[in-house]
């Protein structure tokens, strides 16, 4: 028999709360976009004091405070410099869709670059077939496809 | 510990419909780079406190300062964010030197409201369970809040849309606002009801912009400037959010938020004493609404004061020569906005909107619907 706490009943409101949004990629990362998108190459922004190239570009070098003002190509390999193996559907907010699990997030350092960028590895999604220090290199859509997102890029492959 | 402080430096972007051509943080640079050429100060040596006002829902983001943190020099540095109106930094900030913590404080407030849309992102700002499915926003809650305070104290339309003709020809003088014009009071009264009594321009429309000012202790802003603006008080205080449990005909929170700014300052009769008043006017009647919170005349009163001009550009007391938020300013940077008008009257460098010699002026923002927070900052000359 069921006791009165039990039988309480409990309300909740479902509730999708969806906020329309467009953002301005801005000055600095249209630039680093139409690069990507129109020549398939990465530019970095280097600080005019301490020389960090720096990814994504960005107008104020964090640690100097100037302005940023040095565009640097960079290489379209890198260095892997961590990585997981995600076992969670994650959502693509662009698309909505979940990434289909298991699959792997690998940050790179670009050659030329001192920042990392993460995108997903192009490799079994098993720990024996990564490693720290995988030279890595980027693999784009078809230029037709490209739209000027970080959607751009479809991973990162390892190099052989 | 500092016993008084003062704002050393002012600089605000030009306030434009849409932006875009820069991200928030471009925006954010272009307010904090033009304050510290300004005063000559340097984010390393000199700025040991940021405090900035933005909201997470608006700028699409949670933790919102976290893409401002470069340009604002909060890089392995003390920055904190207050999802308020822009007034509040100003709040803290002076509590931050007063405490005797920091020296120099760098406030800012950025808001981009072209990048989403006000109705949706203003009835997040309703409780889920009890008032949001009735799909209310600022405006409709505006609408009931103007209807009760216009009948309880017999205030017309047409009084109210003075308060519309009287910004939005101040606004002819103000270069950084992008909404001003001589209009008669047919053409203020034939504007689209939006919200009834509300029309299209009674509201504050959407702006992209950011305002940035520097703060600083009594002995550092002697060394920075020959003109400081003194923070002479400051009052803060929250209303319910219900709004039924409000009486939305009164403003018993700015009340409260005058009251501890005029006690801090010593200010007993602020009619008398205060020379310039900048406020949030993101509703035309908040403007009758708020003078009255701000003990300027009594309930009911302010739109006689307004008719009669006492308000007006060269009137007694100028109430929002800048033009006021009607002229374009951004939701949460309004109230920043209006602490960095105040002080550019102070300084005498207000361009054509200087109103004359300024000693004190009172700047009041207010955050959520119907000003459920409101922030009172007392400005002076000595």
């Amino acid at each position: 028999m069921k006791s009165a706490k039990d039988n309480v009943e409990l309300i909740s409101i479902p509730m999708v709360v969806d906020v329309p949004y467009r953002f301005a990629a801005g000055k600095y990362m249209t630039r680093f976009l139409t690069e990507l998108r129109d020549n398939g190459k990465f530019y970095g922004i280097r600080c005019p004091l301490c020389n960090r190239v720096q990814l994504p570009p960005r107008i104020v070098c964090a640690v100097c405070h100037v302005k940023n003002s040095d565009w640097i190509e960079l290489g379209n390999e890198g260095t892997l410099v961590g990585f997981t193996i995600m076992y969670l559907p994650l959502t693509d907010p662009t698309t909505g869709k979940p990434h289909e699990p298991p699959f792997a997030y690998g940050s790179v350092r670009l050659d030329g670059s001192d920042s990392v960028i993460d995108h997903f590895l192009n490799v079994e999604p098993v720990v024996e077939h990564i490693r720290i220090g995988m030279r890595m290199k980027v693999a784009l859509k078809e230029r037709e496809d490209r739209v000027g997102d970080l959607g751009d890029i479809l991973h990162f492959d390892p190099v052989t | 510990m500092s016993e008084r402080v003062a704002i050393v430096g002012v600089a605000q972007t030009v306030f434009s419909p849409k932006r875009p051509d820069v991200n928030y943080a471009e925006l954010a640079y272009e307010a904090i780079s033009l304050v510290l050429e300004s005063t000559g100060l340097s984010v390393e040596a000199d700025i040991d406190n940021a405090v900035s006002c933005s909201h997470d829902i608006w700028d699409g983001q949670t933790i919102s300062n976290i893409g401002i943190t470069d340009v604002i020099g909060g890089h392995l540095r003390n920055e904190e964010k207050l999802a308020m109106d822009g007034s509040t930094a100003v709040y803290y900030a002076t509590i931050g030197i007063l405490s005797g913590e920091f020296d120099c404080t760098l406030a800012l407030a950025h808001t981009k409201m072209s990048q989403t849309n006000r109705n949706i992102v203003n009835n997040t700002a309703f409780d889920p369970i009890y008032s949001r499915l009735l799909g209310l926003d600022f405006t409709s809650a505006a609408a009931l809040q103007a209807q009760r305070f216009m009948s309880r104290y017999n205030i017309s339309e047409k009084q109210i849309a003075e308060v519309v003709i009287k910004n939005l020809a101040n606004a002819t003088r103000n270069p950084w606002v992008h909404n001003k014009g001589f209009y008669t009071l047919d053409q203020a009264l034939d504007s689209p009801v939006i919200s009834s009594p509300i029309r299209k321009m009674d509201i504050a429309p959407d702006s992209d912009g950011a305002v940035a000012i520097v703060m600083a202790s009594e002995k550092k802003a002697l060394k920075v400037t020959d003109k400081p603006v003194w923070i002479k008080g400051v009052g803060a205080c929250y209303d319910a959010h219900y709004l039924g449990d409000r009486d939305l005909s009164e403003c018993y929170a700015l009340r409260s938020a005058a009251e501890q700014a005029y006690r801090m300052a010593e200010i007993d009769h602020p009619r008398d004493e205060i020379d310039l008043v900048e406020l949030g006017d993101e509703f035309s009647y908040q403007e009758l609404l708020w003078l009255e919170g701000l003990g300027i005349c009594g309930s009911g009163e302010a739109a006689d004061l307004t008719c009669r001009g006492f308000t007006s550009f060269d009137g007694a007391l100028p109430v929002n020569p800048s033009g006021g938020l009607l002229a374009g300013v951004p939701t949460n940077v309004a109230g920043l906005n209006r602490v960095a008008e105040a002080a550019l009257q102070i300084r005498g460098e207000a361009g054509d909107r200087q109103v004359g010699d300024v000693r004190i002026a009172v700047a009041q923002g207010h955050s959520g619907f119907c000003g459920q927070h409101q922030c009172v900052i007392v400005l002076g000359r000595e």
